[in-house]
């Protein structure tokens, strides 16, 4: 398969139409097992009781939204590199996503954070730095729409999600590298110390969202590349 | 301790965030059209 061919707007907006709708799909039917899993199967937690299913949502949630701004940077660092013009659409397209799991994980945090913590905020290292990803991509949106030659806007924005990168270790290690009210990492490679349902339904999640997420990237590059691309043949023999 | 609402409006912020970003995907697709009509609209025009 010739994968430059894809890189063509054109080309890639007829499969990213095609694929999307399957991914909406597979999301809908992950979460909804995702969904029996947390309730129905996982059991009660013995010290948190039901409080704990925030989990289901929360860390699939603050998962995405770091793995979603990793993808983002990539994508601004070959759209600099190759001067793709798909690069930045898609970086563009990732972005609102990725800002609505960062919210989701800061949200969900804190309605579980107070029963089990007694506070829905603390200034701890953790969600500091996770509100400050919430910025990056608030940043990253405002920059990407705030020149009127959209491909200057692209390059911007481009260099704010590079930088913006150093925050994903900082978010990932501030529970080792700083005494947090937020607990350390459950899931490791090297093993968890979670019930087995639990476990499942989390990563079920997981999946959920992560299709959910190319879903709605796919979906809104189409947009982008209509908005974009408007002036030219193809588009106006849509 | 009843937890209920803690969980009620985890899930629930959730599934009104997911809606609201599913209708701007909606909104955006119909702007994207709007322009290309505009577009066709200018070249007749012309």
């Amino acid at each position: 398969m010739n994968w430059f061919y894809f890189s063509s707007p054109a080309t890639f907006y007829r499969l990213a139409g095609w694929l999307a709708p399957w991914f909406f799909g597979v999301a809908a039917l992950l979460a909804a097992v995702g969904l029996y899993y947390g309730f129905i199967v996982a059991p009660t937690d013995a010290q948190q009781g039901e409080v704990y299913r925030v989990i289901f949502i929360h860390v699939p949630a603050a998962w995405m939204s770091m793995f979603l701004y990793f993808v983002m940077a990539a994508y601004s660092a070959a759209s600099l590199t190759f001067n793709t013009r798909l690069g930045a659409m898609m970086a563009r397209s990732l972005a609102p996503t990725g800002a609505l799991f960062t919210f989701v994980a800061l949200w969900t945090g804190a309605f579980w954070g107070r029963p089990t913590w007694g506070t829905y905020w603390a200034w701890d290292a953790r969600m500091t730095s996770e509100l400050v990803l919430l910025f990056l991509y608030f940043g990253f949106i405002a920059l990407s729409n705030a020149f009127e030659d959209p491909r200057r806007g692209d390059r911007a924005a481009a260099l704010l999600a590079l930088i913006g990168l150093v925050n994903l270790p900082i978010i990932y290690f501030s529970v080792h590298w700083w005494n947090t009210l937020h607990q350390g990492s459950t899931v490791k490679l090297t093993g968890t110390s979670m019930h087995v349902a639990m476990l499942t339904g989390m990563l079920l999640m997981v999946f959920a969202f992560w299709t959910y997420s190319i879903g709605a990237a796919l979906t809104r590059v189409r947009s982008i590349i209509l908005e974009r691309e408007r002036r030219t043949r193809w588009v106006r023999a849509l | 301790m009843n937890h209920g609402f803690y969980l009620w409006m985890s899930y629930g912020a959730t599934a009104i965030a997911l809606a609201i970003e599913m209708a701007t995907l909606v909104a955006r697709r119909a702007r994207a059209r709007r322009l290309i009509e505009e577009e066709r609209d200018l070249e007749a025009q012309d």
